[in-house]
């Protein structure tokens, strides 16, 4: 009896387990794995490649525009990331205070962007943003002169515009994750520091910042590795113009893999990317758990 | 704070109480102002990009601003659903996430119970190895992804779109979770009925946790449905596009048009709209779920 | 709306239907890619429905207009690697050395043509064997040869006193005349001259064209730039940037706002491809637009030269998912077709590659081509090199370097040199 239950359980966990198994298999280790010997090859994006050691790396620590998609990106991280986490906690603080339909209307504006798709965000942008009849150079053209700009054709413009556009795009999530936070700091720790007299800086630096504090690292951390893998805003935005300027590290692979037919370097470029990524997860958990360990 | 040190003193702090309120009324009505202001802001470009669509081409690039489309005009969408490939579009997309959602929701489910309920050897690895997978980034696998895809001749097929957006660790972590929580008692009551680890799962894990499985499903759906990268090196051909990338990579044989751009955006756009503002709660919900914050 | 949507999903349904049956029927699909917008677009749709119409139950073709440029090369490069892809495509004859590279075309033996009916002889031999491999492999059939033109305002010509007594412009020619010109033109809001400054690709053919003018040599024996070209190139870019610093160009303008200037009235001259024709004379036809006329670009230095590219058709290469040899022959067939109706095409402003229709009088009556016509004896083609060509490292080299410089963002001596640099170094 005790032997056939046993046997019933391993049978039942191997058929609920292999979609996942196989999935994971080929989908995932496997190109993981075929990422790290494609890296040390010179092979095209589809065919053979002779095995050229460290030539990929080398290569890439060669590569001026290497570099400039990872300082781009580095650039880009900061330039939506920080205003995200910031703008996110102050109109957190703004919805929170709201009630009823009002409320549930204002989150809906800040946060109906962030589930539509990139295309949508895209276009608007571009529209909003464009150096004919776009909008918005009603505002910018007053601070050049008097003269439309192209936003997206200055370089020194392009990544703080994509930025922007990023923090507009995506800040629904924040926005949710602190007032998720908000809601959990107990009333009475208000109430209780107002019968002290506590004025609403007092309250706000003594009670919100600190109890919100763990929900910050955690919006800024995911963030971070969010948009370390950003492409597609930058991707569709400087198509036509100077994409090398602005070129960010997954438009680097593709650029070498898709477009130079350059597979290995791709794949080099790739594994260099998993690694930083990996190396800011791994770190991220770490300050999870001990987060977690301090509660 | 406690009632009996509080009572003697409630008079010397009511009128300090009073002129907190008073103040914090005022600051109180700024702050509102203030969010609402926000939220107008937010809300603008995505009413700035309606408008215009609904707006005769000439009167698009007149280069005045008219807040409201007069005289108003469908031609925009007409052209767009009619004209163009839209139709097809829809049909891929809706197929590609519908097909995501489900068979990473099987997947997950099944795994997510099996490493929550049962014990088989390799449990823990495999945990490990969910973990694990969520640190990392599917954007690097995106050349082996295509050598992969392309051995099994599944490039610019709508199975090949599906494929490498199976990657979800994060709804298996989810179900995991939940599944822990269902109580034991459930479970030995239905054990002894005779009931074995499929009816367990399906008759009482599943219908337990039914608003986790909505939730996950209206996300994975609505992530399907905007992803950009991955359908956009998959697809090569009009005819397997999904809406987000076909509005992005077919030129319209016809010139330039701001309005009927914007349209075919929109419309792209329009389901997950519609889908957020029907479960607006499910999506909160599961979005919170998949940052870590039990909502 | 919804029901305009279920109509729409009906007709896709269909359309999977017929195509899954269609083996069984007598009309062959041709799966056609091209990257043909504007005007362009406009016509070619015209020539396909009038193709469709006459091969109607033989041979339908199924169009799909990509985005010009980069975008449409690297969906053919990825998918013919995987077998994929259409059965005849539009192509740059600029990028057939870098499309040879690749391995996306294929070869059009001289049996194939001769099927077909497709002889050298109706080509301009420069032209044909622009679409050769250096052992003379035939890799695409030419369609047309277009350039860069100069479009002028006749208006604001005469006002300034530019306009000779003929309706063209008078004493263009050499620097210091145009810059002159320009000066003169710029006046009350309006450039004396516009050019898309924030598109890479117009960059690359204002600037390509100057080069030449000065003699420049831009790629030769594996060296870009060697030698005195750098400073020549220097030159090219400095006096593009000129314009620009005087104000008698507007700086970062993009394709369509280009356009817009020129025929809005606010820029009194525009130098854009030929493409552009259909354009002024569909708005001129609708009584939108001033007395205007185009010109071949004014010599400003040595001697007259013009960029030139060639709209081509090839095959394919679809790795492991070759044409069937009767498809081959259908697509050779309808290559020659096209070519045969030419005519069509050269109303989008291009001259036809075919000479039966150039030659013809029908052609040589067509205006405004024919006042143009005369930089087909100094077109100069892009370098031949698999660096070079549509959405090749040297446009986007042109994008990198010299389209800052223009803009005044960089130093035009800088450009020059990081532009022969970058290119260099890719060079294997």
């Amino acid at each position: 009896m005790m032997l056939k239950s046993k046997r019933n359980e391993l049978l039942a966990a191997a058929v609920l387990m292999a979609p996942f198994v196989i999935i994971y298999g080929v989908l995932f280790v496997y190109p993981t794995l075929r990422m790290v010997q494609l890296s040390f090859t010179n092979a095209p994006l589809i065919g053979d490649g002779k095995f050229v050691g460290l030539d990929n790396f080398i290569r890439l620590s060669r590569d001026r525009l290497f570099s400039t998609a990872v300082w781009d990106t580095i650039y880009f991280v900061l330039l939506s990331v920080i205003p995200s986490t910031i703008f996110g906690l102050i109109i957190a603080l703004g919805v929170n205070r709201l009630k009823g339909w009002v409320q549930s209307v204002v989150l809906a504006c800040f946060f109906l962007p962030y589930i539509l798709p990139v295309s949508l965000v895209y276009r608007i942008w571009a529209w909003m943003l464009d150096k004919d009849f776009g909008i918005a150079q009603y505002a910018i053209a007053p601070f050049n002169g008097g003269v439309n700009i192209s936003i997206f054709r200055t370089i020194p413009l392009f990544m703080p515009a994509v930025g922007l556009i990023t923090v507009w795009w995506l800040i629904g999530f924040n926005v949710l994750l602190f007032i998720a936070g908000l809601r959990n700091i107990s009333k009475e720790l208000y109430e209780a520091s107002a019968l002290d007299g506590a004025g609403r800086w007092v309250q706000f630096t003594h009670i919100t910042w600190p109890l919100i504090w763990p929900v910050t690292v955690l919006v800024l951390t995911i963030q971070f590795i969010l948009q370390l893998k950003i492409f597609d805003q930058v991707y569709l935005f400087s198509d036509g113009g100077r994409a090398d300027a602005t070129m960010v590290m997954v438009q680097y692979i593709y650029k070498q893999a898709f477009q130079q037919n350059h597979g290995g370097l791709g794949a080099a470029a790739s594994l260099v990317l998993f690694l930083v990524i990996v190396i800011f997860s791994v770190l991220q958990f770490q300050l999870l758990k001990t987060r977690g360990g301090e509660k | 704070m406690n009632a009996s040190v509080t009572t003697p003193s409630e008079e010397l702090i009511v009128p300090a109480r009073r002129s907190w309120v008073r103040t914090f009324d005022h600051i109180g009505f700024i702050a509102t102002i203030l969010t609402a202001a926000g939220a107008v802001i937010w809300a603008f470009p995505l009413y700035w990009g309606l408008v215009t669509s609904l707006k005769p081409d000439a009167d698009v690039v007149k280069g005045s601003i008219v807040l409201y489309p007069s005289p108003f005009t469908l031609e925009a969408y007409t052209h767009a659903l009619f004209q163009t490939s839209m139709g097809v579009w829809y049909v891929n997309s809706l197929i590609t996430s519908v097909a995501t959602t489900i068979i990473v929701l099987i997947m997950a489910a099944g795994a997510g119970y099996a490493i929550s309920q049962l014990n088989f050897p390799g449990r823990r690895i495999l945990w490990w190895m969910i973990l694990a997978s969520f640190m990392v980034p599917i954007q690097a696998l995106i050349v082996t992804h295509f050598v992969l895809l392309s051995q099994f001749h599944l490039i610019n097929t709508l199975a090949g779109v599906v494929g490498p957006q199976l990657i979800a660790p994060v709804t298996v972590i989810i179900y995991k979770q939940f599944f822990d929580s269902v109580p034991r008692e459930l479970r030995e009551a239905a054990v002894v009925d005779g009931a074995n680890e499929f009816q367990l799962l399906f008759r009482i894990y599943l219908p337990v946790n039914w608003g986790i499985t909505t939730a996950l499903a209206i996300i994975t759906f609505i992530a399907a449905w905007n992803n950009f990268l991955w359908p956009f090196l998959a697809v090569t051909s009009q005819d397997k596009m999904n809406v987000t990338v076909g509005i992005t990579q077919v030129y319209d044989a016809f010139g330039v048009h701001y309005a009927r751009d914007l349209a075919t955006a929109i419309l792209g756009g329009l389901p997950v709209a519609v889908v957020y503002l029907i479960f607006q709660r499910r999506v909160t919900q599961a979005i919170m779920l998949s940052a870590g914050i039990k909502g | 709306m919804i029901r305009g949507l279920l109509r729409t999903a009906a007709a896709a349904t269909a359309l999977l239907t017929i195509s899954v049956f269609s083996a069984a029927q007598a009309a062959d699909t041709l799966v056609w890619w091209d990257f043909l917008g504007g005007g362009d677009g406009v016509r070619m749709k015209a020539l396909i429905d009038e193709f469709n119409k006459e091969h109607a139950g033989k041979i339908q073709i199924e169009a799909t207009t990509l985005d010009w440029g980069t975008p449409f090369y690297t969906k053919v490069q990825t998918s013919t690697a995987v077998g994929q892809g259409p059965d005849i495509m539009t192509y740059h004859e600029s990028r057939i050395p870098l499309g040879i590279s690749t391995g996306s075309l294929s070869v059009i033996t001289p049996e194939e043509m001769a099927a077909s009916e497709i002889k050298a002889s109706d080509f301009e031999p420069a032209d044909w064997k622009a679409a050769q491999d250096a052992d003379g492999k035939q890799y695409a059939i030419p369609l047309d040869i277009h350039s860069a033109i100069l479009y002028y305002n006749k208006t604001l010509l005469k006002q300034a006193g530019l306009l000779g007594d003929d309706g063209k412009p008078k004493g263009f020619d050499g620097i210091a005349n145009w810059d002159a010109a320009l000066a003169k033109l710029t006046a009350n809001g309006v450039s004396g001259l516009t050019f898309p400054t924030a598109d890479n690709a117009s960059t690359w053919r204002v600037f390509y064209t100057l080069l030449n003018q000065e003699d420049g040599v831009f790629f030769k024996d594996g060296k870009f730039l060697d030698g005195d070209n750098l400073d020549k190139a220097t030159t090219a870019i400095a006096e593009m940037q000129k314009w620009v610093k005087n104000g008698w160009t507007p700086k970062q303008t993009e394709y369509a706002g280009s356009i817009a200037q020129f025929t809005s009235g606010k820029a009194a001259m525009m130098i854009n491809g030929v493409w552009e024709v259909p354009t002024m004379v569909d708005l001129q036809k609708k009584g939108q637009l001033f007395d205007w006329g185009a010109i071949q670009i004014p010599t400003l230095y040595a001697h007259a030269a013009t960029w030139a590219d060639s709209h081509s058709f090839a095959i394919p290469d679809r790795k492991g998912n070759p044409l069937t040899p009767a498809k081959r022959k259908e697509v050779l067939d309808t290559i020659h077709w096209f070519n045969e109706h030419s005519l069509e095409w050269a109303g989008g402003g291009h001259l036809p590659a075919f000479n039966p229709v150039r030659d013809s009088d029908a052609f040589k009556n067509l205006k405004p081509n024919s006042d143009y016509a005369s930089l087909a004896a100094t077109a100069v083609f892009d370098p031949v090199t698999p660096l070079a060509g549509v959405a090749s490292p040297v446009y986007d080299a042109a994008g990198n370097y010299a389209m800052p410089a223009v803009n005044g963002e960089m130093d035009p001596a800088d450009a020059a040199s990081q532009m022969r640099d970058d290119l260099q170094g890719q060079v294997q």
